[in-house]
């Protein structure tokens, strides 16, 4: 410790700029994922806080995926044995009309006695919340809002407020106001209650429930009562805690927290490039100090420690930064998470507080922790091997034995014949990551050589450039692969990491485009809901009549989605008239085959899936899947799988009459038309708003809002990605500065000469920038063919694990060259700070500098 | 309480309890009966109600059908309940809800829950059958003015029923009740009174109900008025259909 | 403190002078101070007609490089150069045409002997070798002042008497001014003009 504060503590004041860049990489690094993970853990907690909020003293939930259910099913449950109070309930997202106060949540539950209630505020005593209960559930637009909502909007009782219903938008009045409580907090308080019927009505839900909250009796074994339910009710409904919704809403976001991850490690291996460089370099620096320790009497252990103690203390700070950083960021990044899950998967919610768990904090300090420690192992051990005698002598100790250069050679290459024998004789899970590791770790041995290689390579050219500032430069990178091939290293990653991601954009714009082409045909699709993911309203069978007497209407197609619950994940379905599907939108056959598979799937004979559903949960052509219905379980063969990009979590394609008959349910919530020649999606849009108006609420989109809106939702998932490439190649660009802090420091002498044989000042300036312009170069060029690899990598990652999505094989070339402008630009830009560095102090010192 | 009267209260203790209910519940029995009932609720915070409904019933104690109909205020008008009593088991009750066009059930979880907002509860419009309870004779005391038997009655199956015991006063002249008080555990959570007990077409009525709900601090006040005994009700009038209809 | 006090000498075209004096005499000092390599914090220095107080550092580099040639102690030549190269490295900076450079630096570099080494890296030279590259790098662009600074004290005796000779020589041949710091006592005695610092004063300037 001692030795820390005498020696560590003046080396890392006397470079500060150094020691912040050096820890830069891992303030970013752990900042992304407590930024990101604080995020997603926020708009966790809120959404678990709604349900629990929501949930009161409810011990168990009935559902039955999104379909939901007949009524009768209520009088079963609250018949059965152990079932102490069940009621029925309604659960609808609408969106406010009030002046940007966004949803509200609208609970909707049985207000036949105050039972409901009072389980739910768990309030004892009190009776004021509603003015008159009877009133209440006589009148369908009664509503009770929470007291913080009441006053936030200037309500009191009897107040009117607008929400949208299955008609249009309606009047609603305020006939109850809720104490502040466990509940009123839920959503954010925006949270109405309604009674349960009147929300059928108001959401088009026909004779359904969405879920059954129940309480046990008293000394029951909720397990028991749990099981006997589940024996009672059968395989098409889910009987949970009120936590499994947390744990669905987690399975759907699961995609996100695996990103924020790959960010972040992303981000901290490449700061793990930077801090063994920084290491590298420092203990060359300090090899005479070195040596004065170990004259002195410190043991090779002690020297190792002293360093490790360094880096271990530097991760220390860094990561505590980066919590700090992180936690700021959460905020806005829980803001457009929150937005972005309700877009994708129609669950909004609003994370009011971030949620920083503890746990994750110290996970998070410890990662910094550990990456320098694993970053600093190999420098620490350098120093601890450094000669007394020789370390006393002068000289330059940068340039890498030849020997060393060759071990690493042949262990790259053995890692390589590693990785190709994984990936040629096993599908194994371990064996394509552990592949992936090695090639990075293969990569990363190879590069010393590679850069150096290129530098020389890129001497002449840089000399034909810049006669002196060139020639220097190149030099520079040749002589020190030591100082250079971390900032390479770093960089190249990233860009490998650039170009891994943004091919997988582009071929999943490019997939995403040809199906939405192919699959997104008809003229205009009529909606029961503002959101197309949003499934809170369904329309009765019977809008269908209305719409068909469209004139110029040449074809009606009436859907129904929603979430199934398959093998515990959250899929979705699509029940769709599938004959008229084939005619109007045919999306050839990935497995199975194409002429056939549609006429087998419209006459009920099978499922047609989607390719990710098929990756993700290992089902394909043949296979039986089993689907749970509240008929019980419906087993069908799979008689094709087509390319479709509807969900990450995967599509099972059904007849509508499949759905209708086993689940029971008739509703619609999309209705897509397609137009006769000659009709414009105006007039028909007009005749529907006439014809409809007051009658049924609808939202329209045409064909152009659709894709729009798909694409917007595709940018904002890459959106995601463009942070992460954000990161890496800030890191990388750190990475630059850092070796250019170092390099010059270095040269410090060097470039004194050249001051003194006559270089201007832009002259030395000129050679700095040439410096940083060739590490940009070198790492595009190494980025370059690491993306090849990397990319292939990805591609292959989401097909199994991630979206279950089987994209092209397409190098990015648009977005490779793209990246040279603004790798330059950013290298160029690192190398302004050093450049000025360089041409201020005495020249008289530099050239003295030893 | 003097000597003499302690040694009455033990005295009468010898006439059964049970059959002094019987006994009551027989009295006054009609075969049918219609009433315009008015409702008002005086809420703790001093904000009170009043509501009307109509009220038919046919049947026997204990197997009857009733229906209530509320005729006012306009807010509320047309909602209905229709009871139809069980001599085994609790009753059967529906809601009709003319602004939404259905019918709902009520629950039997939701029989101790607050009938619309009133003093009582769905359960304390139900008529049970002697058969459903065990009778305990306590003594005589008087209340209201009268001198009355005080009975206590325990449901025989548990879930039949909120109040672990009702302790009821008869008044030992006329073999009418005028009042009960409802417990739950070893504390008394309503209290109902029945006032202004006159005769009408010869059949003891009390035309006033006072409903104190003791937890909540509570009361509902429900008079009676154009009482008529014996009126040509029809059976069908207290179907789930003609509920639907709205009759 | 100062390194430097009341130093008033004036040094005429063409003249051998040699500065001698203990360490931290501040002999060094002057010697930067004339090269414009540091500036003093009074005073003034005039170099071939130019004074250098007040002007900005790029125009003292342009003074620098086309009036005075350095020679330092350790050489100083860039180890990633060829010899060729770092002779040439000054004239590049200038923005010569690459022929008329290359010229001028095997001519440099044959003038010092080292016609046979043109491509070798300084590594793989002998000390004193690397010295005379050195002074072929000063001499690039036939500078009116050559300022060496302990050009022989890294180098043997007879090597650092060849040095002297070749520094004679281009006395001679170029009509330069030189001015060489150095401890050697024979290598002072061999120049005209012998001037001696002690504690930052000058105790001595004698001729002949």
């Amino acid at each position: 410790m001692k030795l820390i504060k005498l020696i560590s503590w003046q080396y890392a004041r006397k470079h500060k700029l150094r020691s912040l860049l050096t820890m830069a990489g891992i303030v970013l690094g752990v900042a992304v994922f407590v930024g990101m993970h604080t995020a997603n853990q926020s708009v966790m907690a809120a959404f678990i806080k709604t349900v629990n909020r929501i949930a009161g003293a409810t011990q168990l939930q009935v559902t039955a995926g999104e379909a939901g259910f007949d009524e009768e099913v209520l009088e079963r449950v609250q018949a059965a044995p152990g079932v102490r109070v069940a009621v029925p309930v309604i659960e609808a997202v609408v969106n406010l009309n009030l002046r940007s106060q966004g949803n509200i949540l609208i609970l909707a539950v049985d207000l036949t006695g105050d039972r409901s209630l009072r389980d739910y505020t768990l309030e004892e005593g009190e009776d004021t919340v509603i003015e008159d209960p009877l009133v209440f559930i006589a009148q369908p637009d009664s509503l009770m809002v929470t007291r913080e909502f009441a006053s936030a909007n200037q309500l009191a009782i009897n107040s009117k407020i607008t929400l949208d219903a299955m008609d249009g938008p309606r009047t609603f009045t305020v006939r109850g106001i809720m104490q502040s409580s466990g509940l009123t907090s839920a959503f954010g308080g925006n949270l109405a209650i309604m009674d349960v019927y009147a929300a059928q009505k108001v959401f088009g839900r026909g004779r359904k429930f969405d879920r059954i909250d129940l309480a046990v009796n008293k000394g029951e074994p909720v397990a028991a009562v749990r099981a006997r339910l589940g024996q009672m009710l059968g395989p098409g409904f889910e009987v949970d805690p009120p936590s499994a919704r947390g744990k669905q809403f987690e399975a759907l976001s699961s995609v996100y927290g695996a990103m924020a991850n790959l960010t972040s490690m992303f981000a901290l291996f490449i700061g793990m490039f930077i801090i063994y460089n920084s290491f590298a370099i420092a203990v060359t620096q300090r090899r005479s100090e070195i040596g004065i320790l170990r004259a002195l009497g410190a043991s090779r252990g002690q020297i190792q420690t002293l360093f490790l103690a360094e880096s271990a203390l530097l991760g220390l700070a860094g990561a505590a930064a980066g919590v700090l950083f992180g936690l700021l960021i959460a905020r806005g990044i829980s803001a457009s998470l929150g937005e972005f899950l309700g877009e994708i998967y129609g669950v909004a919610q609003r994370a009011d507080e971030i949620a920083s768990d503890p746990k994750l904090l110290l996970g998070a300090l410890a990662m910094g922790v550990v990456t320098s420690l694993i970053a600093a192992w190999i420098p620490a051990r350098g120093a601890a091997q450094v000669d007394p005698v020789r370390a006393l002598q002068k000289g330059r100790y940068q340039i890498l034995s030849a020997g060393e250069n060759r071990v690493r050679r042949i262990t790259a290459f053995a890692l390589l014949g590693v990785v190709v024998f994984c990936l040629s004789f096993t599908q194994n899970r371990i064996a394509f990551y552990g592949g992936y590791f090695l090639t990075v770790i293969a990569g990363l041995l190879l590069v010393p050589t590679v850069a150096a290689w290129l530098s020389r390579a890129l001497r002449p050219l840089m000399k034909t450039l810049a006669p002196v500032e060139g020639t220097l430069a190149a030099d520079s990178l040749i002589q020190s692969p030591r100082r250079t091939s971390g900032a390479v290293s770093a960089l190249a990653l990233s860009i490998s990491l650039v170009i891994a991601l943004g091919g997988m954009a582009r071929a999943s714009y490019d997939a995403i485009n040809e199906w939405m082409r192919v699959a997104f045909n008809p003229d205009m699709f009529l909606t029961a809901t503002q959101n197309i993911t949003d499934r809170s309203f369904r329309f009765p069978v019977s809008f269908a009549d209305a719409v068909r007497e469209a004139p110029g209407v040449r074809v009606v197609q009436l859907v129904r989605n929603g979430r199934l619950r398959y093998n515990g994940g959250p899929v979705m379905f699509v029940a769709v008239e599938i004959a008229k599907l084939e005619r109007e939108s045919f999306l050839p056959a990935v497995e199975g085959d194409s002429s056939t598979m549609y006429k087998r799937a419209a006459a009920g004979e099978g499922f047609i899936l989607s390719d990710n559903f098929a990756q993700l949960y290992n089902v394909h052509l043949g296979n039986p899947l089993t689907l749970n219905t509240p008929n019980g379980p419906l087993t069908l063969p799979v008689v094709g799988v087509v390319r479709d990009y509807s969900d990450q979590k995967g599509t099972v394609l059904m007849d509508r009459a499949v759905f209708i008959k086993n689940w029971n349910d008739d509703s619609i919530n999309i209705v897509r038309l397609y137009l006769q020649r000659g009709v414009t999606v105006e007039a028909t849009r007009q005749w529907l708003e006439r014809q409809l108006a007051g009658k049924t609420r609808f939202f329209i989109f045409t064909n152009r809002d659709l894709k729009a809106y798909v694409t917007k939702i595709t940018d904002q998932w890459f959106g995601l990605t463009y942070i992460q490439l954000f990161v890496a190649v800030l890191v990388a660009v750190l990475g630059i500065i850092n070796t250019l802090t170092v390099s010059i420091t270095d040269r410090r002498r060097e470039l004194g000469v050249l001051q003194a044989v006559g270089a201007l000042r832009h002259q030395v300036r000129r050679t700095i920038w040439l410096e940083a312009i060739a590490i940009g170069v070198v790492g595009l060029l190494i980025g370059f063919l690491f993306g090849v690899v990397a990319l292939y990598y990805t591609i292959e990652m989401s097909a199994r694990d991630f979206a279950g999505l089987r994209l092209e094989y397409t190098y990015p070339w648009g977005m490779s060259a793209a990246l040279w402008p603004v790798i330059l630009g950013a290298a160029l830009l690192a190398a302004l700070a050093p450049a000025e560095q360089a041409v201020r102090g005495s020249l008289v010192e530099s050239l003295e500098y030893e | 309480m003097s000597k003499y009267a302690l040694l009455l209260a033990v005295a009468a203790m010898a006439q059964d309890a049970r059959q002094i209910v019987e006994e009551s519940q027989k009295r006054h029995r009609s075969n049918s009966q219609r009433y315009e009932g008015v409702l008002q609720v005086f809420n703790p915070n001093g904000k009170n109600s009043e509501k009307r409904w109509q009220f038919s019933r046919v049947g026997n104690y204990g197997e009857s059908k009733a229906l209530l109909r509320f005729i006012a205020p306009p807010e509320v008008k047309g909602v209905a309940l229709l009871i139809v009593n069980h001599t085994d088991r609790a009753s059967d009750q529906w809601m009709w809800l003319p602004e939404l066009q259905r019918d709902r059930r009520v629950a039997l979880q939701d029989r101790s829950t607050r009938f619309f907002g009133t003093d009582f509860s769905y359960e304390d419009l139900e008529e049970r059958d002697v058969e459903q309870s065990d009778f305990k004779m306590l003594g005589e005391e008087t209340a209201e003015g009268q001198a009355c038997w005080k009975i206590e009655s325990t449901p025989r199956k548990t879930r039949a029923s909120q109040y672990g015991r009702v302790v009821m006063w008869i008044r030992k002249d006329i073999y009418f009740p005028v009042r009960y008080e409802m417990y739950v555990k070893d504390q008394v959570v309503r209290r109902l009174h029945y006032r202004k007990i006159e005769k009408t077409q010869g059949v003891w009525s009390a035309l006033e109900l006072n409903m104190e709900d003791l937890r909540r601090k509570g009361r509902t006040v429900l008079k009676t008025e154009k009482l008529q005994y014996n009126v040509p009700v029809k059976e069908e009038m207290f179907t789930l259909q003609a509920l639907r209809r709205g009759e | 403190m100062v390194a430097l006090d009341t130093v008033d000498l004036r040094i005429d075209k063409a003249e051998v002078v040699s500065l001698v004096g203990p360490s931290g005499s501040g002999k060094s000092t002057l010697l930067n101070l004339i090269g414009g390599l540091d500036r003093p914090s009074s005073g003034d220095v005039e170099v071939d007609g130019a004074r250098l107080a007040g002007v900005s550092d790029d125009e003292l580099t342009r003074i620098r490089r086309d009036k005075i040639g350095f020679i330092f102690q350790f050489f100083n030549l860039l180890p990633t150069l060829s010899c060729l190269e770092n002779v040439s490295l000054p004239l590049h900076l200038r923005g010569w045409p690459a022929a008329k450079i290359a010229d001028r630096a095997k001519e440099l570099l044959t003038l010092v002997k080292l016609d046979k080494r043109m491509e070798h890296l300084p590594d793989e030279l002998s000390g004193g070798e690397r010295q005379r590259v050195a002074i072929a790098r000063a001499l690039s662009v036939y500078p009116p002042i050559l300022l060496a600074d302990e050009p022989t004290g890294n180098l043997d005796s007879s090597t650092g008497a060849e040095i002297l000779d070749l520094l004679r020589d281009v006395h001679q041949r170029l009509n330069a001014t030189v001015l060489i710091v150095t401890h050697d006592r024979g290598v002072a005695e061999a120049c005209p003009r012998r001037i001696a610092l002690k504690d930052g004063r000058v105790v001595k300037d004698e001729r002949g």
